[in-house]
């Protein structure tokens, strides 16, 4: 990534132009599902979407392996699609803006108690 | 509960043989963990591989992307012991608990 990337985005564009393209291989159920998940998973992203995007890699692996066995996307994740993008993004270590939210009230609060 | 649980489930079926996603699903369903679904294992996979406990190869499948690919590692191996040390303690205060109600 260099600079006028990292300020732009536009290597992300790229990346995101090429999941799309593969997602629209996917039957349609799991267009649906890829949907209803960028939804939920992009609250949970930071600034620029910058650490969302492996995750996002690994889950359009996950449900072309599933697809090419012939499994429905209900199969595959079940009814908690919402608890599915937390698990995700909390255990693949996605850093949110809830995370430096946090980060700052608590520094602010040992700023203020003096340690 | 099963969250803990199930990730040494995964550790103990991949350390017998190496394995992927779908067959690890289908071995837990077919132990009995019924509403097991392959995301759930997938997320435990992505910790599982965050530790370091797995080595992943990625193998052509004969229909579909290439498939990854988990076998366990000496970290995971020693983690499974730990694993099943924390169970065997468990279970047990767990019997003790109900054998005394009565």
């Amino acid at each position: 990534m260099n600079f006028w990337e990292k300020i732009t985005g536009s290597d992300l564009t790229k990346e995101f132009k090429s999941y799309e393209s593969r997602v629209a291989k996917l039957p349609a159920d799991y267009q649906a599902a890829w949907k209803i998940m960028n939804a939920n998973l992009w609250s949970q992203s930071d600034f620029t979407g910058r650490s969302l995007m492996p995750i996002l890699d690994g889950v359009l692996g996950l449900f072309e392996e599933t697809a090419a066995d012939g499994q429905s996307v209900q199969e595959v994740l079940g009814d908690d699609i919402k608890g599915f993008c937390s698990a995700l993004a909390g255990e693949a270590g996605a850093k949110t803006f809830r995370d430096k939210w946090r980060e700052q009230l608590n520094s602010n609060i040992a700023k203020k108690l003096g340690n | 509960m099963l969250k803990g649980v199930l990730e040494g489930c995964v550790l103990e079926i991949i350390s017998r043989k190496e394995t992927y996603g779908y067959d690890i699903t289908r071995q837990l369903n077919a132990l009995g963990f019924t509403d097991v679904v392959e995301g759930t294992v997938y997320t435990i996979l992505i910790r599982l591989e965050k530790n370091k406990l797995v080595e992943i190869t990625k193998k052509p499948s004969d229909m579909g992307p290439p498939r990854k690919f988990f076998a366990i590692n000496d970290a995971g191996r020693q983690e499974l012991l730990r694993f099943w040390e924390k169970w065997k303690f468990v279970s047990s205060k767990m019997n003790e608990l109900k054998e005394k109600k009565g």
